[in-house]
């Protein structure tokens, strides 16, 4: 292997696990806090980037303002999402499968509902800058590099939110205890509703930046949304360095496996490593007590 | 009481014998052997998933095992229809043992992923090899059934209503069998308090790969049957949307309810076959559904039923 392609793998894994890092922490926040898996999630990415493009492209105000607005559209979604399809069943024994299917059923709503403004055309967003960099002999565009440099700040900020401030102490109160915490005067409803918001304003933003790199359809957020459950069984969720930590393993070796057997049999070979981990650690890799 | 039972059930039964004589519409026949095979996929999963308490979201894989497994031997190894039927069964009871070696040791949630997974596995594998399994394409044009001098598919597709509604009859009372057997009550009552289970000497281990083994076979068979009947086997049989209906109609149904599935299979399919003309707005009309029901009445549809049928003793 020369260092050429040494350079275009590693740089491939820091974009991927960038991608992945953003999606699994917000599935993460969500399972954290309200004990249900959130099959929707890969629609608030899908959703954040048509929203993005439409007032970034569509209305051409300026890729900034479309990342606010997408943030905060998806956001709203999401919090709202919480409301009608998950937090009425939240008391119920069956509410982890009762989940699966009424987010399933938000998924299909928003992607149709997707299809239904936008179109089943491909569309594309302008990138974050434009140009490419050159690192240790790889050409990279610098809409990745981008990417690359500041999804750790996005994390830290996540993580300085959950761990730092009043909110975050109460968010992780609520999921640790929910009665106790309901007892101490915590508001658990707006803080489910809260982690939901969180988890889907992440979602857009890596809505943003997958829908520069590929075209953007309705069906834009399933595979990452795959790859993000991947990053989650793998790196246990019990703590926060656990799925990001998975994400950019996963994205190794999704660019190492890509290069090495090529883009169709990866998906095989991701999901074979990921159930022999499980067969000998079901707890995931990095995890340590479950919820 | 029992009598009681046996003959509402015999009512029911004649009534679906004689329905497609009362509406000699083709078109309504296929919605319905459709909603009998949905029904038997959906009542199987409710099997592992509804007494056993075994999230497995493999089952769908399982389905569209028996739909390739029947679309490679009839067409490629040359098998006849009706051994490909039973072999379908076979390999989906197969590739039940190979998933419920890594789901023995996980819990809940992780059970989850590792079927979705498994999944997502047996699909990649389906779609690459294309020389066997037509790939993205699939395969079309395979054998149908025929009993010597009769296709199934002639006057209206009378003969594969039959074939659906004995299927159903079949999957059903082999389901009331094993939630009956000593198995189905170590199922539940591991379902319920696995460490009391446990303690009491019953084996999780063998009681998780005997639930899946003995909800994958007449799946596989339904997979199989379905392909016979649509003459096709193509990826979509791995997609979310199938895996949402099916698990619409198990949840709408009620969960450890086996009539239930059958209930809402009915009702769903209907409801899905006759919207396909509107597009995105098929998908979110039935989307909205699912929600209020699961909202409305918690415990699904055959239970709403049982209370209506406790108010009003007839």
């Amino acid at each position: 292997m020369s260092g050429d392609a040494l350079a275009t793998i590693v740089v491939s894994a820091l974009v991927l696990g960038s991608l992945y890092a953003i999606m699994a922490v917000g599935l993460a926040v969500v399972w954290q806090a309200l004990g249900i898996f959130n099959f929707a999630h890969g629609l608030f990415m899908t959703l954040g980037a048509y929203v993005a493009w439409q007032v970034a492209s569509g209305a051409s105000w300026g890729l900034w303002p479309g990342i606010a607005a997408a943030v905060a559209a998806s956001a709203v979604v999401g919090a709202i999402a919480c409301e009608l399809l998950v937090r009425p069943f939240l008391g119920r024994k069956d509410v982890v499968l009762v989940a699966v299917i009424t987010t399933l059923a938000g998924a299909t709503l928003i992607e149709n509902g997707v299809l239904l403004a936008w179109g089943g055309r491909p569309k594309q967003l302008p990138p974050l800058s434009t140009g490419t960099v050159d690192i240790f002999g790889a050409a990279l565009s610098a809409h990745e590099a981008t990417i690359v440099a500041i999804t750790p700040l996005i994390l830290l900020g996540v993580w300085l939110f959950l761990g730092r401030t009043r909110t975050g102490a109460a968010l992780r109160a609520v999921a640790q205890n929910h009665e106790a915490a309901a007892l101490m005067g915590l508001p658990a409803a707006r803080l489910y509703a809260l982690a939901f918001a969180l988890a889907a304003g992440l979602a857009a933003i890596a809505g943003i930046f997958l829908g520069a790199i590929r075209f953007m359809s309705p069906a834009m957020g399933g595979d990452p949304l795959l790859k993000a459950m991947v990053v989650v069984i793998f790196g246990g969720v019990a703590r926060f360095a656990g799925p990001v930590a998975a994400a950019y393993l996963i994205g190794l070796v999704e660019a190492v496996s890509t290069y090495a057997i090529g883009l169709y049999w990866t998906p095989s070979v991701l999901f074979l490593f990921m159930i022999g981990t499980l067969m000998l650690r079901p707890q995931g890799l990095f995890g340590g007590a479950r919820r | 009481m029992t009598m009681r039972k046996a003959l509402i059930g015999l009512v029911v039964l004649a009534l679906l014998a004689a329905l497609p004589f009362v509406f000699p519409v083709p078109y309504i026949r296929h919605i319905f052997i459709l909603a009998f095979i949905y029904a038997v996929v959906a009542a199987n999963w409710d099997l592992s998933l509804g007494y056993g308490g075994i999230f497995n979201f493999a089952h769908v894989a399982f389905f569209s095992i028996g739909v390739y497994g029947y679309g490679i031997l009839t067409k490629i190894a040359g098998w006849s229809p009706w051994m490909a039927l039973g072999a379908g069964g076979v390999l989906a009871v197969c590739a039940a043992v190979l998933v419920a070696i890594p789901v023995l040791r996980l819990s809940g949630i992780y059970i989850i992923l590792v079927t979705f997974a498994f999944a997502q596995l047996v699909l990649q594998l389906v779609v690459s090899q294309s020389g066997l399994t037509g790939g993205m394409m699939g395969m079309v044009g395979l054998p149908t059934f025929q009993i010597p001098g009769y296709n199934l598919v002639r006057d209206g597709k009378l003969g594969y209503y039959f074939g659906a509604l004995i299927l159903l009859v079949a999957s059903t009372g082999f389901l009331r069998l094993v939630v009956g057997s000593r198995l189905g009550l170590a199922i539940r009552a591991l379902r319920d308090d696995p460490d009391y289970a446990a303690a009491r000497g019953i084996s999780v281990a063998r009681q998780r790969i005997l639930t899946l083994a003995a909800s994958a076979f007449f799946t596989g068979v339904a997979g199989a049957y379905y392909a016979a009947y649509l003459r096709i086997a193509s990826p979509d049989a791995f997609g979310v949307s199938l895996l949402s209906l099916l698990l619409s109609i198990l949840l709408l149904g009620g969960l450890a309810s086996i009539y239930g599935p059958v209930v809402a299979a009915l009702g769903l399919t209907f409801l899905s076959e006759t919207s396909v003309d509107f597009g995105p707005w098929r998908h979110i009309v039935i989307a909205v559904v699912i929600v209020a029901v699961v909202r409305i009445w918690p415990g699904g549809l055959w239970s709403a039923l049982r209370r209506i049928g406790r108010r009003h003793p007839s």
